[in-house]
């Protein structure tokens, strides 16, 4: 469970990226985070995984305030909870498995790290997180032959591999046409109901949040303006979320 | 409409101008620079010679090109070979460290500033200069042509060191970072493998030029296949140069090809 | 690469679904391996010793100190020679390139669809390229005596087969839209080629020619090592009369020199780009 509690982040050069955020998220959740850019979904999405730290307030999660962890205990905590984001960040001139493998390096003892010689239990491991998202036949290939969505789903697996609790994803689909867009939704969707793994997503796609996400977060300005089914999401709730904010 | 084509009128004059602006520069550029034809006196010992060039590499010495003891073309396109490669190397191992410390992303400024002055002070100093400096280090021989060619490398291979290493892609190792990653294994698994095969390249690249730099060392005793053309040709043996001169053009011809393939297969897979 | 597979069998892994992926032997001890025999042979044939080195280092570092101060008053006697590398790099890049274009328009087959005169300009331009910039100023100083004109020929045969190849690979690249609407309209070839794919490749022609320009500033300095000319000429004097300081004050202006034209050619170079 993930918990906010009067969340505030103020950037250095004192930008407000999160105002006041007060919500609780269940495991298991499928949420979709929609907004304008630069509206603070990256920075909610961030704060998560601590790519962000945050100012103000407390962020529990399954009962663990995450601000205070350093060192060896915030690596360990984002062991679980994984992260993709809109550039794949893949090493295009490697091979897909080894990619994948790079996820489980944390875990492994030093010789092995140096040497990069990965047992062939952790290469099952990034092998079946490969299959998950249907990509097992490319496993042995370049990465940069394949395409932006094929290496979106490598970079799905690699996270995957991690068999993290939550997965965190910052605007995913936005580089992708639309048809691959939904591929690579699926493949979200499908893991979900699966894995049962709690799914987070920015999209600025509202088509594409409404359709896959079974909760919806607006967030305006650093806000959450709206939190709540995704069915019962009306035009104007968009209108809002969407709106130019008068006071800035 | 009108004004749009008078406007296009306009512009047109102005590119003349500018041409035979370059165009008077060049011409009284050339006039300035016309002493480089100074020393031209061509005798017909000259055109002879020519001609017996021509017919050593028509008629070469074929004991020479393809023997197989250690004053034969075959035994000096080896050792040419060799002194490039282990320059490579050398060079190589000179120019990681100096690479990182040259690079914006990964020192200040200030610091940048110098050490590309030093790497531009050693790229300066001709390959013939080292030479000479390095045969009173190891004498004369390959082993002097080797740390030359290390010396003259370092200048291009850091310089193409330091473009790959500040176009690092950071999203990686931010993706690493996420996962729990130390910051050792953030430069092992997000660095190495985004650097390692475009080092590798240029690498190869640089190889295929200390080839040739390798071929003219003999000049001041730093061994390769240089060494003995410039004693046949003070000896007027043509058949001899002839012979050197086709070991050297296939050495150099092969070695670019296979050079390029590998890159090609290095860089796109 | 197939002998090297079946001599070490693909390691197969079979998931937990029953889906098996097999990945073939890894390559990497093999060409550890070669790297290994390459560089044995290359230390063997060169007599590469790291002891020699670094007990011997101080005597490079002795030459390389003996030259500083450069001896200022030397310059003198510097510039001129200087001076002529610089014109006999001009004139040699810019009649070399000059000698190029008409080469690089035979050599590319988009535009001369003969593939003999293709193949038989290329065959030249490699030959060319081929031969070591000071080993053809050696033989330029046997055929047209010692002196500049040898190293400016020398220059002016690097600059024709570099030139020569990077354009027609570029040539072969412009788009032919327009060459081929024009020759349709019954425009001769030279015609069509002034009027749409000069305009197309001057840009790269001329930022090419200065870049082997540059090049050859600082190439040209050696080329007085074989008597063709430059500032090469006292640089081996020097070198030979172990005058360190005078030497040290060549390789400043050199120096000088170079970073000079090369900034200068860049600034040129990018607005051309």
């Amino acid at each position: 469970m993930i918990k906010f509690e009067h969340v505030s982040k103020v950037y250095p050069n004192g930008v407000k990226g999160l105002r006041d955020i007060n919500l609780e998220i269940q495991d298991g959740e499928f949420i979709g985070i929609i907004g304008m850019s630069g509206a603070g979904k990256s920075t909610f999405i961030r704060t998560i995984n601590r790519l962000n730290s945050i100012t103000d307030g407390t962020l529990t999660v399954d009962d663990v305030e995450i601000s205070g962890l350093k060192g060896k205990a915030l690596r360990q905590y984002r062991r679980k909870v994984g992260m993709i984001f809109q550039s794949y960040n893949l090493v295009p001139r490697i091979s897909v498995i080894k990619n994948v493998l790079s996820s489980l390096v944390p875990d492994m003892p030093l010789g092995r790290v140096i040497l990069g010689i990965f047992s062939k239990e952790d290469k099952l491991k990034a092998l079946e997180a490969l299959d998950r998202v249907s990509m097992l036949d490319k496993a042995f290939i370049r990465t940069d032959h394949l395409s932006g969505g094929q290496q979106q789903r490598v970079s799905l697996a690699r996270t995957l591999a991690q068999n993290p609790s939550v997965l965190l994803a910052d605007e995913p689909v936005a580089a992708l046409d639309p048809v691959t867009a939904h591929e690579v939704m699926d493949d979200f969707k499908r893991i979900n109901e699966e894995l049962g793994q709690t799914v987070l997503i920015n999209i600025h796609h509202v088509d594409l949040a409404l359709e896959y996400s079974k909760r919806i977060i607006g967030i305006r300005s650093g806000e959450v303006v709206y939190d709540g089914p995704a069915d019962e999401i009306t035009q104007d709730i968009l209108d809002f979320i969407y709106s130019k904010d008068e006071a800035e | 409409m009108n004004n749009n084509l008078e406007n296009v009128l306009k512009k047109e004059p102005r590119r003349a101008l500018q041409y035979s602006l370059i165009a008077i520069v060049l011409v009284i550029l050339l006039a300035v620079s016309s002493p480089a034809l100074h020393g031209a006196h061509v005798t017909t010992k000259g055109i002879e010679i020519g001609w017996n060039i021509l017919m050593g590499i028509l008629m070469p010495d074929t004991s020479l090109l393809f023997g197989l003891n250690d004053s034969s073309v075959a035994y000096l396109i080896l050792q040419t070979i060799a002194i490039a490669f282990l320059g490579t190397l050398v060079g190589a191992v000179i120019a990681v460290p100096l690479s990182f410390i040259s690079a914006t992303n990964i020192v200040p400024r200030p610091v940048v500033i110098v050490t590309r002055f030093i790497i531009m002070a050693i790229r300066t100093v001709p390959s013939l200069v080292y030479g000479l400096m390095f045969i009173r280090v190891t004498g004369p021989g390959p082993f002097a042509g080797v740390m030359t060619l290390a010396i003259v490398s370092i200048g291009m291979i850091s310089k193409l060191f330091i473009e790959t290493i500040e176009d690092l892609d950071s999203g990686i190792l931010e993706s690493l970072d996420a996962c729990g990653s130390t910051f050792f294994q953030k430069i092992r698994y997000g660095v190495l493998p985004q650097l390692s095969s475009d080092f590798i390249s240029i690498l190869v690249y640089r190889f295929d030029m200390n080839l040739r730099e390798a071929t003219i060392l003999g000049l001041v005793g730093a061994g390769g296949i240089g060494a003995p053309m410039i004693f046949a040709m003070g000896a007027y043996h043509w058949h001899q140069v002839g012979a050197i001169l086709i070991g050297l053009f296939i050495l150099v011809f092969v070695v670019e090809i296979i050079s390029n393939k590998l890159r090609q297969k290095i860089l796109y897979g | 690469m197939g002998w090297y597979d079946k001599l070490f069998d693909a390691e197969s892994y079979t998931l937990a679904n029953g889906k098996t992926v097999s990945q073939k032997f890894t390559r990497v001890p093999l060409l550890v391996l070669l790297l290994l025999i390459a560089i044995g042979i290359s230390v063997w044939v060169t007599g590469f010793k790291l002891t020699t080195l670094f007990t011997n280092l101080s005597g490079f570092w002795n030459i390389f100190g003996s030259m500083f101060p450069p001896k200022l008053s030397y310059f003198m006697q510097v510039w001129q020679p200087l001076l002529m590398t610089i014109q006999m790099s001009f004139f040699g890049s810019f009649f070399g390139a000059l000698l190029a274009l008409p080469f690089a328009v035979l050599a590319a087959h988009n535009i001369t669809n003969n593939k003999i005169v293709n193949l038989l300009i290329r065959f030249i331009l490699t030959v060319v390229r081929t031969i070591p910039t000071l080993v053809s100023a050696l033989i330029a100083t046997y055929i047209f005596g010692l002196g500049t004109f040898a190293g400016t020929v020398a220059i002016f045969l690097f600059s024709f087969s570099f030139v020569g190849k990077q354009l027609f690979e570029y040539i072969e690249t412009v788009d032919m839209g327009a060459y081929e609407a024009l020759t349709a309209t019954g425009a001769n070839a030279p015609r069509a080629f002034v009027t749409t794919i000069f305009p197309q490749i001057l840009p790269i022609y001329l930022s090419t020619a200065l870049f082997a320009f540059e090049g050859n500033v600082r190439y040209a300095a050696i080329l007085g090592y074989v008597g063709a000319g430059g500032i090469g000429m006292i640089l081996n004097e020097k070198i030979g009369w172990r005058e360190f300081n005078s030497v040290g004050m060549i390789l400043l202006s050199i120096f000088v020199a170079v970073v000079i034209i090369e900034t200068v050619s860049q600034r040129l170079r990018k607005h051309l780009s």
